[in-house]
């Protein structure tokens, strides 16, 4: 894992303007890979927070994450535990996370457990004992982990005025120390608007899983975060044995870089294509190759990435339906060297097929592998595979989460070719299942078209944002050099994108192809 | 019962080792386990009186297995050892010396177990910084 580095604090008010300086509120990370970005910035420094959330959203991993990240020898780290999951056992499950660091243990990061006192004693006697603990150790960030179990026992023998005292003794005695504080607690969300501790507190983060079909979603919201500005809405998060992982609904793309306004036109590796298109794409457009199966859209996605490689414009091909030793198989037909690419550390092809991804785990895997190898072609092939790929409960979010990241990337500058299966019915020429042309700048459509006792293959531009291009329905064939176009437009044909044309010109007579059939030589 | 005896010789020399230093301190003669004595503060910070209760009755199981004798010792409801002040006295010094080590490496063993060579190392060297076992893995391979 990628160790999370400290976010710079706030830059110091300016005085210009005759304004008086503001108060800098220097940000701690969350330790916690993506939430730093939904915060802000990360935590406010000597901030008092809630986490809440049902038993196993991760609330305890979170926290440790964050004592981990901020715990110094200098300043140290308390976990107070009080009667919730058995510090030995916390110990033994949480070591198994890679931001566990033994070394921090009993130095910069303390475990006190507070059980015997709550159960035995008042909330005077809990709040001296934590007074005297982080005095004594000099303490920067305090955790306490069951803070509701503490507020429920203590509940049951005094006033609620005395819980809402000691919470507001404690919020200040840690505010005054220079102490940032987390307090975990199972609560629900119902319990908001009447418990005084969601009011006093800075900042309240929830954790969500809900079981949709056989699959877990997590969500966590910021409900509250004072003195600075989150992202809202709920974000995905995962667990893995990095710990706990956020993914912000902006991907982290709203602070990349803007494509220039002036585009070059790129090579889609298709001459006559390029010449449909008007001269090629423009850089930074999303295009999307739709077509029913066997028509090539894959291999036309290849060419579009080995084109772009020739270039010196490195690529990522995310796949979800093939393997890649098949991609690399059939680009080695057509004369492509993409393995030699990947040997380089200018291709990357992502094979993305586990069951239960989310929808961010996804994009976001794509778009660490984009940084890692600085591509400017993207081929996501195929819209379709992505989706069947994701757990049923993120598939609503699928394309709003598709238009954020197509949206940012090719903000950027980063061109994007994405395939999607269409049926061909026939009777009428769509360009796919999905209400997704928003999501594209240009749509090149393939299709079957039955033409003198052969089924045959045309393409059409059907759009093209940024200028002109060819109206013409041409007819390709995918040979030794993959998709190539042949012949110019028809005229002895009429309803070409039904499929099924009719004749308008004279009938030549044609030779049969010799069994085998093979591909059509251009 | 191999299961049941997680100690390895390694945790057996760095029991034998604590103990013996716990004798030299002059500490014996106040209790029959000084070293186990000086880890509670340190488990109760960590687990609670409950918590320690437990994995001290646990060891002691354990340590009873093999010196049967150790029967007659109890964990108390504040997690101090007791109820061998008289057999001490009876008991030859090296039998009694072993049964300490077995209990305490039973301790340390069942530690390891639950949290690990580096955690548990961790706490012993927070209570007996100068003592410097060779073998911070307690002789487990993890």
């Amino acid at each position: 894992m990628k160790k999370p580095r400290k976010t710079a604090g706030s830059a110091p008010a300016e005085t210009s303007h005759g304004k008086p300086a503001k108060v800098t509120i220097r940000k701690l990370s969350t330790g916690v890979r993506g939430l730093d970005e939904i915060l802000g910035g990360g935590l406010p420094e000597f901030s008092l927070n809630l986490v809440g959330g049902a038993p196993g959203s991760g609330k305890t991993t979170l926290v440790h994450q964050f004592a981990f990240a901020n715990a110094t020898p200098e300043r140290p780290a308390i976990y107070f535990t009080i009667l919730g999951e058995s510090v030995i056992k916390m110990l033994r499950y949480q070591q198994q996370f890679s931001f566990f660091d033994e070394a921090k243990v009993g130095k910069s990061l303390r475990f006190i457990n507070l059980s015997d006192l709550v159960l035995e004693k008042d909330l005077d006697a809990v709040l001296e004992e934590i007074i005297a603990q982080v005095t004594a150790a000099n303490a920067g960030v305090v955790v306490m982990d069951s803070f509701r179990t503490l507020v429920r026992k203590a509940a049951g023998v005094v006033g609620e005025l005395e819980v809402q005292s000691f919470i507001h003794r404690l919020s200040q005695f840690l505010t005054a120390s220079e102490v940032t504080a987390i307090l975990v607690g199972e609560y629900v969300q119902e319990e908001m608007p009447d418990n005084p501790l969601f009011t006093m507190v800075d900042g309240v983060f929830w954790l969500t899983q809900v079981t949709e079909r056989n699959s877990i979603v997590r969500k966590l919201q910021v409900l509250k975060l004072r003195g600075q500005a989150s992202v809202p809405g709920l974000h995905t998060i995962s667990i893995t044995a990095d710990g706990l992982q956020a993914f912000s609904r902006t991907l982290g793309l709203d602070t990349v870089p803007a494509r220039p306004s002036r585009r070059k036109r790129l090579s889609i590796g298709v001459p006559d294509l390029d010449a449909m298109l008007g001269g090629g794409i423009l850089e930074g457009d999303s295009v999307l190759v739709a077509g029913p199966s066997g028509t090539g859209k894959s291999a036309l996605a290849t060419q579009f990435i080995a084109e772009g490689l020739c270039q010196g414009e490195a690529g990522i091909m995310a796949i979800f339906e093939e393997r890649p030793p098949s991609y690399t198989q059939r680009a080695d037909g057509f004369g492509l060297k993409l393995g030699e690419a990947e040997k380089k550390g200018t291709l990357e092809l992502l094979y993305l097929r586990p069951l239960d991804l989310s929808v961010d785990e996804t994009m976001q895997a794509i778009l660490d592998a984009i940084k890692r190898v600085g591509a400017k072609r993207l081929v996501i092939d195929s819209l379709v595979g992505f989706e069947m790929a994701l757990a049923p409960g993120f598939r609503a979010d699928f394309r709003e989460s598709l238009y954020r990241m197509i949206g940012a990337l090719t903000g950027a500058g980063i061109t994007i070719l994405s395939t999607v299966e269409v049926e061909d019915n026939f009777t009428s020429l769509q360009f796919s299942h999905y209400a997704i042309s928003f999501l594209t700048d240009d749509i090149v459509r393939l299709r079957y078209v039955e033409i003198d006792g052969q089924l045959r293959k045309t393409m059409v531009v059907i759009k093209m944002r940024g200028g002109n291009h060819s109206k013409d329905i041409r007819e390709y064939v995918i040979t030794k050099k993959g998709v190539v176009v042949i012949h110019p437009r028809r005229t002895d044909y009429a309803r070409l994108s039904t499929g099924i044309p009719k004749r308008t010109g004279p009938r030549k007579e044609q030779a049969d192809e010799k069994p085998p059939e093979s591909k059509a030589e251009a | 019962m191999g299961w049941l005896n997680r100690t390895t010789p390694r945790i057996r020399d760095i029991a034998r080792t604590l103990i013996l230093f716990e004798g030299q301190r002059g500490q014996g003669g106040a209790s029959e386990f000084p070293a186990t004595d000086r880890m509670r503060p340190q488990l109760m910070r960590l687990m609670g009186n409950g918590g320690v209760h437990a994995l001290l009755s646990r060891a002691l199981v354990l340590a009873t297995l093999e010196a049967p004798w150790l029967s007659n010792a109890a964990v108390n409801s504040d997690g101090d050892l007791g109820g061998l002040h008289d057999i001490g006295a009876e008991i030859d010094p090296e039998v009694f010396l072993e049964g300490r080590v077995i209990l305490l490496a039973q301790l340390l063993g069942l530690l390891v177990t639950f949290i690990g060579p580096t955690l548990t190392w961790g706490l012993v060297h927070e209570i007996w910084p100068h003592i410097a076992p060779e073998d911070r893995d307690f002789g487990r391979e993890q």
